[in-house]
């Protein structure tokens, strides 16, 4: 027992142990072109790494920066997937980039999504493109295999939070697996910053039956919200559709242009127009009026309840 | 209550009316300045000039001591009659309430805010417990930006006026006629200084000598540097011993 | 992460002009990440030529806002006459270190014609050390992309229009590489006969 146990913990549960295992050992053969196993320091590599890594952005002197500030979907309907994204990469406060891609394209029938560290997600994503025998590999499997590596490193300051989505021979299939070693089956997933802005928006939305357009209108319109509601997120918004025949890139949409403009004219399940809630309601909402002579400042009447105050001239002998 | 009786028994209650309305302290302190060597003020076109008779009281006291007209802030100065040590007080309270200002603003305050402060105070004596009125009247002489060259008048009541040109002490009434007589709107500072020295002659005792009156001026003609700031603004001046010769032997 | 200047987060800036002076804001109210409102004006009126900037906590802004509200209604009483831009600015300052060892968590920036309708900016740190800066002045969550976009777009002598497009352009651009920032922005020039309020549209992302 206490074997076994050692084995998982922080400071053994090492690549180096995978020796002693053959059914591992065969593993780490299989994945082509990735290092047989990684270089680790010293005695303990999840403290030197604590240094480096600001997992819980608590460290700013890290040199590793994650990329907290997400918001990433998918979903399984009767259609297929929808994954929808958005592109912005943050260090602290700072838009370090608008134009991260943050689905990764692992094969033509398998997508992946990005939260969390950016390098760790694309690495061991990109190595289940390695992943195939005589027949694809099941979504099942490939993120299972993506789960057993990461779980391996646990404690080390690896941090991803991804959904895998493809379609297999059991239909469109969606996991979720992050960097802590869960792994869970489901219908709707929503990971990163601004994922309870984007599930608010969708559970509203989502039933199984729906269409096409409409599915991919629920993500784009989703992943807006939370670009809107989350400093953290934003930029463009990627949408991609999962298939029988495989994936398909929908398109790439600037979330301005979507709050002012809206998708597009006639699209199904979208309100016409610019989607922003000021673009809505313009000319609709009610709104406070100055009366005369008081002071508004901008915002029509934002301050309205502020008498003004016309200084007393005193007379001029006392 | 006999009528001959009746405003003594007010008269020692700071804070009670007599029933003509009077606080009779109050008529007490101006009668205190009335007995103080006369003062007087006058706003020339660009600038205001302050001046006063000083008398030692005896030939033994060394009058370079002495010094009627005070300096509160780079653009207010004062002159009294009346009771030398209530002054001085004034004098204080009116330099801290200068220097609060600067500290809050950056920059001295006006003429008029100054004014009210002192009257504040002023005020603040007839109205207390354990105190008396002030036993001075003074003239402040201002220059700001939002008002120009100002002369004002404060009472022991704390009662303010601003004036074109005023007196005040032993003859201030005489003083106050032959003001009126001599007074109009545009005259230059020169003139209004001649105008000042020539209203003290006006019953004055004595010689009248650079070592018997004090004058100060500001205008426009006194600029310089205030403050750290280096920008220039008019300043409160006293006139030297050697200056104010040179205006009496005109 | 849990810094109480940034909580809210927002941006001002201001530009020194020709014969006129700007200042803008952005208009996002914020809770760490998550955007609360859309329309938070950040300056406000002090006089017919003065504005008032502030960022920072917002609950200080409005303490802030109402003690300068007072103090300014106290001033016109006993003065009988509007505050100067540059008298306003050490108020504030005054204001500010009166609170030294338990600050107000606001940086204010002063944008106004004196009443010789010369132009004036400054801005202040939070226990208000006063910068009379020539040029331009920035605050708040952006400010360090303001100043690169100041550096860059800020020229001397710029009338009204041309001092609108300068400053709108320097605060979207900062707005766009800053998270806590943006959801809108406000430009105000200030001209000796009027004052040009402008709402911009931004990004709302």
């Amino acid at each position: 027992m206490n074997s076994i146990l050692s084995r998982f913990s922080s400071t053994n549960a090492l690549p180096a142990n995978f020796d002693n295992e053959g059914g591992r050992q065969d593993f780490q053969d299989s994945i082509n072109g990735a290092p047989a196993q990684f270089d680790l320091p010293g005695t303990e590599p999840a403290r030197f790494l604590s240094q480096y890594t600001d997992v819980d952005s608590s460290n700013p002197a890290a040199r590793i920066k994650l990329q907290h500030g997400t918001t990433t979907l998918a979903f399984r309907y009767k259609g297929g997937i929808i994954v929808c994204v958005d592109s912005r990469a943050t260090a602290g406060s700072y838009i370090a980039s608008g134009t991260v891609k943050k689905v990764i394209e692992i094969n033509p029938y398998l997508l992946g999504t990005m939260a969390g560290g950016a390098a760790d997600c694309q690495y061991w994503e990109c190595r289940l493109h390695e992943l195939r025998n005589k027949e694809r590999i099941s979504v099942a499997a490939a993120s299972k295999y993506l789960s057993n590596i990461v779980y391996s490193y646990k404690g080390m300051g690896l941090s991803m939070g991804t959904m895998i989505c493809g379609w297999d021979k059991t239909g469109p299939a969606l996991f979720y697996v992050d960097s802590d070693g869960t792994r869970l089956k489901g219908d709707v997933f929503s990971v990163g910053s601004g994922s309870t802005f984007a599930y608010g928006v969708l559970d509203q939305g989502y039933h199984w039956d729906l269409t096409d357009a409409e599915a991919q209108e629920l993500g784009r319109r989703s992943i807006y919200a939370a670009t809107h509601r989350d400093a953290y997120s934003g930029n463009t918004i990627n949408l991609y559709h999962v298939k029988e025949e495989g994936w398909e890139f929908i398109a790439n949409y600037d979330a301005m242009n979507l709050h002012y403009d809206g998708p597009g004219d006639n699209v199904p399940g979208a309100p016409g127009g610019g989607y922003g809630w000021d673009v809505r309601t313009q000319g609709l909402s009610s709104k406070l009026e100055a009366t005369e002579g008081q002071q508004t400042s901008g915002q029509g009447g934002r301050f309205a309840d502020e008498q003004p105050l016309t200084a007393s001239v005193q007379p001029p002998q006392a | 209550m006999s009528a001959g009786a009746g405003e003594s028994a007010y008269s020692f209650s700071l804070t009670t009316f007599s029933p003509s309305g009077k606080l009779v302290q109050i008529e007490h302190a101006l009668a205190a300045v009335s007995q103080g060597t006369t003062s007087l003020g006058i706003k020339a076109s660009n600038a205001i000039v302050i001046a006063t008779e000083k008398r030692a009281p005896s030939p033994l006291v060394d009058d370079t001591a002495l010094e009627k007209v005070s300096v509160i802030c780079p653009n207010i100065g004062i002159v009294y009659s009346g009771m030398g040590p209530d002054f001085r007080v004034l004098i204080a309270k009116a330099r801290k309430s200068a220097q609060a200002y600067w500290k809050i603003y950056g920059e001295y305050p006006p003429t008029r805010v100054l004014v009210q402060e002192i009257a504040t105070v002023m005020q603040e004596a007839t109205q207390s417990g354990g105190v008396r009125p002030f036993g001075v009247s003074l003239l402040v002489a201002g220059y700001d930006s939002a008002r120009g060259p100002s002369l004002y008048q404060v009472d022991p009541s704390g009662s303010y006026f601003m004036w074109k040109a005023s007196a005040i002490g032993k003859n201030m009434t005489n003083a106050k006629t032959f003001l009126e007589k001599r007074y109009n709107d545009d005259i230059s500072l020169e003139d209004a200084i001649h105008t000042a020295l020539l209203t003290l002659k006006e019953g004055f005792e004595g010689q009248m000598t650079e070592k018997t009156i004090e004058i100060g001026i500001i205008g426009t003609s006194t600029v310089g540097p205030v403050g750290g700031s280096g920008l220039k603004a008019p300043l409160f001046k006293k006139l030297t011993e050697a200056e104010i010769k040179d205006y009496l032997a005109l | 992460m849990s810094d109480i200047t940034t909580l809210n987060g927002g941006s001002c800036i201001a530009f020194k002009g020709k014969n006129c002076v700007a200042i803008a804001c952005d208009l996002r109210l914020g809770n760490q990440a998550l955007t609360v409102a859309c329309n938070r004006d950040k300056v406000f009126k002090i006089t017919d030529k003065t504005y008032l900037g502030m960022t920072g906590l917002a609950s200080d802004v409005d303490t802030l806002r109402s003690a300068f509200r007072y103090r300014l209604n106290m001033y016109r009483m006993k003065e009988e006459r509007e505050i100067e831009p540059e008298t306003f600015a050490h108020l504030v300052s005054s204001t500010l270190y009166e609170k030294r060892f338990g600050p107000y968590f606001i940086e204010p920036i002063i944008a106004g014609l004196n009443s010789n309708n010369e132009p004036f900016i400054a801005a202040a740190d939070l226990i208000g050390c006063l910068n009379f800066a020539k040029d331009f002045v920035v605050t708040g969550t952006a400010s360090d992309k303001l100043f690169g976009m100041a550096e860059g777009l800020w020229e001397p002598d710029l009338g009204p229009e041309e001092l609108f497009e300068s400053i709108s352009q320097a605060l979207l651009g900062a707005l766009e590489r800053d998270a806590l920032s943006g959801w809108g922005a406000i430009v105000r020039v200030i001209t000796p006969d009027k004052v040009i309020e402008r709402t911009l549209q931004s990004r709302q992302d």
